[in-house]
């Protein structure tokens, strides 16, 4: 081989040069936006530093290379010997400053290891972390979600109850083992006549009226747990008296000690005045149609013996003993005819003419006749008459007969007692299409025991011979057949004070007149 | 009399004799020619044992990313770049003026033959950025990589 061309190595070194140049700061370029983008990473750092002490020795080397590549292609080779101690110079320096920097990453890189490991440990701590805390708050979620569920349940729950609470027409309490009424609604508070709003506290004591139905009511619920419709009476705020049907539960606490009670009360009252006032009426219709088939039976004898008596007085003069004795015979038999007569119309056997009457004017009629007999026995009248009170489809004649009747009996209630007042009043009943007569007196009252007989034929409490015991049953018929009804209030309550007084009043309940004016013949 | 003062005392008695017989004097060295291309065949091996140490490390450590490999590609090609250039400055030391021969200018530079070893190795050495750009391109190739991944984790 004659000799070996060197230009590659020229071309070599000057593109190689330029090459280098170009990589060595485009890799610093790197290492910088790196370094920008974590500035506390070492590796970064290092790198960045490293790519420039090379891009240093780069320009440094390949610069050199090129000045030497051109200084000898112009043919200045002594220039280059003055300039190449120098680039080599630095070329050595450079070199040495990258393998420093490269150790020096020795020590750096310990420190980062160091805290890479705490890093990577926290990193997978945080990890666990928030896996956890997700795992929690979906956890979370889901029980906030059942306890949304539950309460939404339990809220409705409530609401349902609170409403039936509230909302139930029959009493419902709750009471504890002392017997003290914890809560009680406002159906409860207004049946004991208690004001809603600030009830008093109360005790099973105070609404129970009877000691005796307490000791009952405790026994079964200590004995059974629980009591089903026991029939009690309670008191009311007033006094008043109520029945009441009562079904209550034994509550007890977690340990099974009794806690007290839970119990809905329903108030029977108008219940048992209505079956009362049924038996009362049933009663009163077999009597009525007991009577009329008598009065039927007795009348035609009584004819008979009233014409023959007649036919008889003809034939002896009256100032004989016969003419006497045959004058009595026929004033009893009259007497017996019109006790007769009696016991038709309260069995309702008499035709009656019923027209548009007004009660106000029945009630005048009946005080004109009374009043002077009732001043007589120190007894004075109050009249409250309604002026605009509703016409009644009645029998003027019989309704007359039927507050004479009332008055009679106030008039014998308080003679006894040498006087008194006597109250007659007349309104519309505003809920319903009726009106009501009133007659109260001041007299001894109606004993209880008797109460439930004074419509009864021949029940009187009077002296023999003051009266047949036929007024009220014959009162009654008349009221029972204008479709009314008695209503009997002994002792009074006043209306207005709430205060008990002594005597008597009779309601005469009887339905109003439609508006059209009719007359009806029974 | 502590060993203290006995150290002063001898020290002190040195630099008397030193005052007073200089003889030749031990002042700052002189540097001889050939003292700046060993000290640049050295900085080739201490470079090249940081490259080795760095390669070595970056193994050890086990990075992850791909931008690492091309790093350690790097610290491969420089080394055997030094080894190219060290042998070049090496062989260099060993060929005359007159083995290059230049006919009509700078590019028509021939090495005259024959050609033994020495010049074959010398002309090989020449060509080190056969080395040297690769491994500047496997740098390049290794921040580029490290700075995408880096990128990619941030959005991740």
């Amino acid at each position: 081989m004659n000799g070996l061309p060197m230009y590659p190595a020229y071309f070599t070194d000057m593109a190689g040069s330029l090459l280098i140049i170009v990589f060595s700061f485009l890799s610093l370029r790197y290492a910088y936006l790196l370094t920008k983008k974590q500035p506390d990473n070492f590796l970064w750092g290092f790198l960045f530093y490293f790519c420039a002490t090379l891009a240093v020795f780069a320009i440094s080397r390949a610069m050199g290379h090129l000045v030497k590549q051109v200084l000898f292609i112009n043919g200045n080779n002594e220039q280059w010997r003055i300039v190449a101690p120098f680039s080599g110079g630095f070329n050595t320096l450079l070199m040495t400053s990258l393998a420093a920097v490269t150790i020096y990453y020795h020590k750096g890189i310990e420190g980062y290891r160091a805290i890479e490991t705490k890093a990577r440990s926290l990193k997978t701590a945080n990890k666990k972390l928030k896996r956890t805390a997700t795992q929690l708050y979906e956890m979370n979620l889901h029980l906030e979600e059942m306890v949304e569920d539950r309460t939404r349940e339990l809220s409705a729950s409530e609401k349902k109850f609170r409403n039936f609470f509230i909302n139930s027409k029959d009493m419902v309490y709750f009471c504890d083992a002392e017997d003290r009424l914890v809560k009680i609604n406002a159906s409860g508070l207004k049946m004991l006549g208690y004001p809603i709003s600030d009830p008093p506290p109360l005790t099973l004591h105070d609404i129970f009226h009877n000691e005796d139905d307490l000791d009952k009511y405790f026994e079964e619920i200590i004995a059974n747990h629980f009591i089903k419709d026991l029939e009690v009476e309670f008191a009311m705020a007033d006094g008043t008296i109520i029945n009441i049907l009562l079904s209550a539960t034994a509550v007890y606490n977690d340990i099974g000690k009794f806690i007290g009670c839970e119990a809905i009360a329903k108030d029977l009252t108008r219940v048992k005045t209505m079956m009362s006032q049924l038996a009362s009426s049933e009663k009163m219709a077999s009597v009525g149609q007991m009577a009329a088939g008598v009065a039927h039976e007795i009348n035609t004898p009584l004819g008979v013996i009233l014409g023959y008596s007649q036919l008889l007085m003809d034939d002896f003069p009256p100032k004989t003993e016969e003419g006497q004795s045959l004058k009595v015979i026929e004033r009893q038999t009259k007497t017996c005819r019109k006790i007769v007569a009696d016991l038709l119309k309260f069995s309702r056997q008499v035709e009656s003419a019923k027209e548009d009457i007004s009660l106000n004017e029945v009630m005048t009629d009946v005080l004109a006749v009374s009043e002077h007999t009732l001043g007589m026995d120190h007894i004075r009248v109050h009249q409250d008459l309604a002026k605009d009170l509703k016409p009644i489809v009645g029998d003027a004649g019989k309704l007359r007969q039927v507050f004479i009747n009332f008055i009679n009996n106030a008039h014998h209630a308080m003679e006894e007692q040498g006087g008194g007042e006597l109250f007659v009043s007349t309104r519309n009943l505003h809920d319903s299409m009726k009106v009501v007569a009133t007659i109260q007196d001041t007299g001894h009252g109606i004993p209880d025991k008797v109460r439930s007989s004074i419509f009864d034929p021949f029940f009187t409490t009077k002296t023999v011979g003051k009266g047949t015991g036929l007024g009220l049953s014959v009162s009654y018929g008349i009221v029972h057949e204008h479709g009314g009804i008695i209503e009997v209030e002994s002792p009074v309550v006043d209306k207005e004070s709430g205060e008990i007084r002594p005597g008597t009043a009779f309601h005469v309940i009887l339905p109003a007149a439609m508006d059209e004016p009719h007359v009806v013949k029974e | 009399m502590t060993p203290f003062m006995k150290i002063n005392k001898i020290l002190c008695l040195l630099l008397s004799v030193l005052i007073v017989y200089p003889g030749q004097a031990w002042a700052f060295q002189s540097h001889a020619a050939p003292e700046g291309i060993y000290v640049h065949q050295l900085a080739h091996i201490f470079f090249m044992a940081a490259l080795c140490y760095l390669f070595w490390d970056i193994r050890r450590s086990s990075f992850p990313d791909r931008g690492w490999r091309f790093l350690q590609m790097f610290c491969v090609f420089m080394v055997l770049w030094n080894i190219v250039t060290f042998t070049g400055h090496l062989v260099g030391g060993f060929i005359d003026k007159g083995t290059f021969v230049t006919e009509s200018g700078y590019f028509s530079t021939k090495i005259a033959g024959p050609i033994n070893m020495t010049k074959m190795i010398y002309y090989f050495a020449k060509l080190d950025h056969i080395f040297s750009v690769p491994a500047l391109f496997c740098l390049y190739l290794c921040l580029r990589s490290l700075y995408k991944a880096s990128c990619k984790e941030e959005k991740a």
